[in-house]
Parts: structure tokens; sequence; C-alpha cells
């Protein structure tokens, strides 16, 4: 019995770096998800962000470092030779690009829990994709955000136990992202929430970085 | 009653209803024999005690298992091991990297779709894309928990003239073109059969020239669900005005086949589609495919914001 591809899932940056509980560890050959705290079950993501930077992360390793923004937040993507599909994008793209990229979740667990991708596939892509992108993103969140509410399903309730999240900062950063959007395509009113999302920062100290997962593969 | 008295019975009653009497407590003895003792699977067990049979009695195959099976449609076949007859279109034929296989692909009638394999040991006569067969005295299997047909030398192929429609159960998805697989692109394909080449080689017809085809084995995804589509030269047309003389171009201007691929997954790539086909086995048959442009209201999330 060949496994099933995995979905790619949508969620925005905010989420992102804030799942780092993984589920399905067991056996080598079983795939990992994590848990992103609004309950979906992520082994594949999809997601389309401005690349910020590039960075190879020692001379001559070919191991490049990715800085990604989505209109909710940053968040880091490796690229190595054992993605040579995004590799060959990664060493011609120019930073600042918009891009579509499509890569499995890893958490790396140093000092503290780190959540980055390792992209199979990065192409630049146009403005109209990315403002879908995050339409269709909104709506995945806000379902998913419902089912937490209504305590749907076995992983709503996980990550009700495990993040026991504020649904409001959650519902505000789908409004901020969708609001943003919004203005750039002036099809609506302006009608900017007037909550604001607290200023967050992402982390990150290189020592931390545990890549032997990386190398490994 | 046990296992070995029902084989037996069965194996009797099948010879009986073509008017053999044959030994019942010889077949049982040997049935004992085969499974409890030498441990041999039940199917090769019943395939011996049926060679066995036929020679004691001089019998040839086909006097004893000539058979009509019964015409089904596709939608009613349920198990493997079924022998049947289908009027079914063949709606699309895949690549083959095996010898022994004559032709794989997806046969479909108004109830449904099935994959169906041609064995090369059938020596039944090719099928063609689009138009509609008697497929006579075919078994049902399955293959990777999936169901399909086998065509082999029992069956039958007739083209029929009448134009077998295919299900109505079309849909229509929005999903991002997320992955492209091997054997996309600028492609070369046997002249004989149409299989993708590689390396300038045909599974079954060895080294040959090849013609030129344009296609992308692709996944589309919508977040929920995958769908494996092949987009064939007149969908890669429609989308980015590359089409195979245009591809040829690009190849030779950079003198690199793969040129053509890059092309493509710059402009496909992490973009969304709407699609319009027919779920069938493992891909989606597209019929319609375009860039998907959402209407402006859908960016307002109603209920929301």
């Amino acid at each position: 019995m060949i496994r099933k591809r995995e979905v790619a899932r949508r969620v925005f940056a905010y989420e992102l770096i804030r799942s780092i509980h993984q589920i399905g560890d067991e056996g080598e050959r079983s795939p990992k998800y994590v848990l992103t705290p609004t309950g979906e079950r992520v082994n594949r993501i999809f997601s389309v962000a401005a690349l910020l930077d590039k960075e190879e992360i020692r001379p001559d390793s070919n191991i490049w470092r990715l800085r990604l923004s989505d209109p909710t937040g940053v968040y880091y993507a490796y690229v190595g030779r054992f993605q040579p599909e995004a590799l060959e994008t990664v060493i011609e793209i120019e930073a600042p690009e918009l891009v579509a990229i499509v890569g499995k979740v890893r958490v790396f667990e140093g000092m503290k829990k780190l959540v980055s991708v390792r992209p199979e596939n990065i192409v630049p892509v146009e403005i109209e994709v990315r403002d879908y992108w995050v339409i269709e993103t909104a709506k995945r969140t806000l379902e998913r955000i419902k089912a937490m509410e209504n305590e749907e399903d076995e992983d709503a309730k996980l990550a009700m136990k495990i993040y026991s999240p504020n649904l409001e900062e959650y519902k505000n950063m789908v409004k901020q992202a969708v609001s943003a959007i919004r203005e750039e395509i002036k099809v609506f009113e302006e009608e900017k929430s007037e909550e604001e999302i607290e200023e967050f920062e992402f982390e990150f100290e290189e020592e931390e970085w545990d890549l032997s997962d990386l190398l490994e593969e | 009653m046990d296992r070995i008295e029902e084989l037996t019975n069965q194996i009797v009653e099948k010879f009986e209803r073509k008017g053999i009497k044959v030994n019942k407590s010889e077949i049982r003895k040997r049935f004992n024999l085969l499974i409890n003792e030498f441990k041999v699977p039940e199917s090769e067990a019943i395939r011996t005690m049926t060679n066995f049979l036929l020679r004691e009695y001089g019998l040839s195959r086909e006097e004893v298992f000539e058979r009509e099976s019964p015409l089904i449609k596709i939608g009613e076949i349920e198990k493997e091991g079924m022998w049947i007859t289908l009027k079914a279109k063949v709606a699309q034929l895949w690549d083959s990297n095996s010898p022994n296989v004559s032709q794989v692909g997806l046969i479909g009638d108004e109830t449904g779709m099935i994959k169906f394999v041609i064995w090369a040991k059938s020596g039944k006569r090719e099928v063609e894309e689009g138009k509609s067969y008697l497929f006579k005295n075919v078994i049902t299997d399955s293959f990777q928990g999936r169901l399909q047909v086998n065509i082999n030398r029992m069956s039958d192929i007739e083209e029929i003239d009448e134009d077998i429609p295919l299900p109505p159960r079309e849909i229509e998805i929005v999903g991002a073109l997320i992955a492209i697989q091997q054997n996309s692109g600028l492609i070369k394909r046997c002249k004989e059969c149409g299989r993708v080449l590689t390396k300038d080689l045909c599974a079954i017809h060895g080294k040959t020239d090849g013609y030129d085809d344009l296609r992308i084995k692709g996944v589309i995804d919508d977040g929920e669900n995958v769908y494996e589509v092949i987009l064939n030269e007149d969908n890669i047309r429609s989308l980015t005005g590359i089409d195979v003389e245009k591809a040829k171009e690009i190849a030779q201007e950079k003198l690199d086949r793969n040129a053509v691929l890059n092309e493509l997954k710059s402009r496909l790539f992490g973009r969304y589609f709407e699609i319009k086909g027919i779920r069938g086995g493992r891909y989606l048959l597209v019929k319609d495919v375009s860039f998907y442009k959402p209407s402006p209201n859908e960016f307002t999330l109603e209920g929301f914001a």
C-alpha cells in the first residue's frame, strides 16, 4: 500500500512559528506532524511569502537560511543539497521576492523549540497569488478556530489542552492579514481593523539551532 | 463444512456442469495434501488441481472453461476475482514501464471508471483512447488496494460502434499546483506505442527515435485534498502559450530540454487553478483548466471582519 500524499496545509507565519508540539513520532518511516495552536495537523505546508533574506549558513556549505514573511509574521526555511529543486531557485533568486513555497515543517529541539520549514520547492510568483493565498489561509484558519470553539474534533481538543490559545489573538491575526490584502486590492472600502496585533519578534539565536537533522538526510 | 470440503465441492460442481464426473474423494485427498500438509496457497492448489483434472480426463481448458461472463457495469464491480464482460470507453492510456504490460489506463462507462491492464502475454489487440470496446471475459483484480480489470489470454476485445458515455461525476476544484513530477515538460514518446521514453529507450520497443510531446504530471492541492493531474499539450498551450513547437525552440536555444520544464515551472508552480475534470483511478482527468481568478466578494470573508 502506497502512503497517501500529505496535504499541504495553509497556516499563517504567526501560527506556524508557535507550532511546537510534534505528533506521530513513532517509527522512522511514519510521517511527522506538528500540531498548530488552532488544531491543524501539519506535515507539509503551502505558503506564499516575501523572501526577505537568503544567507549561506557557512561559506561553501551550500545550506541556505531563508527569512520569509507573510502579513502576520516571519518564519525561517533551510535549503540544502537534499532539496535540489528548491536549491536551484535559491541560488538564482534575489531577495526581496514574492515566492510560493512548498515544504515540510520541522521542529528543532534546542534550548527552546524552534520551527522552520524545509522547502521542497520555491518559485517566484505574482502578487495575485499571494492575495488569494492570504484569503484561502484566512478561511482555513477561521474554520479551525470555529472547530476549537465548538471542540469539534480530537485535534482541536488536543490543541486546546496543549496550547490553550487565546482564540481572539488568532482572529485578530486573520483580520490583520486580510485587511492588509484588502487595502492593497482596493476593491473594498477601507475597513481597517481597530485592534492591533501585538508586535512580536521572532527570537532567533543561531547557536540553538541543531542542524544535524538537516545534514543527515 | 471445512475449507477442503468447500473447495472440493466447488471444483466437482465446476466439472459436473460440463457433464464430467470426477472422483470426489481423490480430489479431497489431494487438496488436503496440498493445502494442509504442503501449505500451498489456496489459489495455487486450485490451479494445480484443475490442471491435474484436465490432464487426467484428457480435456482442453477451453472445453471446460469456455464461458460467457456476465455483462455488467463498472459501478457493479465489487471485488477481485470476478469474471465479467464490460462495455466501456478507453478514457486514458498511461505509461507502462513493464514489458509484461501491453497497455494500461482507464476505461469508463456511465457508472464509473476503472483501471485496466492488457497483459503482453494475452496477445490481444491494442486499444485507442476515446474509442469504445466490448471487453469480454476480463477478470477483476486488486493492486495496491485498488480494483482493476485484467485482460488476459481468456479475454477478448471487440471494438464497438457505440459511444459509451463516461460518468457524469465531474468535479470542479480550485487549488494550487504544488508539485511537478518526473517525466514532465518536453518529453519523447515511442513511435510504436506512445510510451514515454527514458534516455531514448522504450520499455517495450527498445532504442527508438520517438516523437516530442509536452505534458505536466503534477499535484493540485486545495489544503484539504490532493489531486494528481496530467496536463497535456492543449492544456499547457492554453495556460502558457507554449506548445510542442515553441518548447522545441526553447530547448534548442538553451541547448537543454530541461529548460522547457524550468520555464513551465516558473509560470505554473504555486499558482492557483480552476480545474474541471473527472476523478478516475489515480489521476483527475482534466477537461478544462484555467488560472483561478477569485471574484471580489471572496475577499470579504462573509461573517467575519
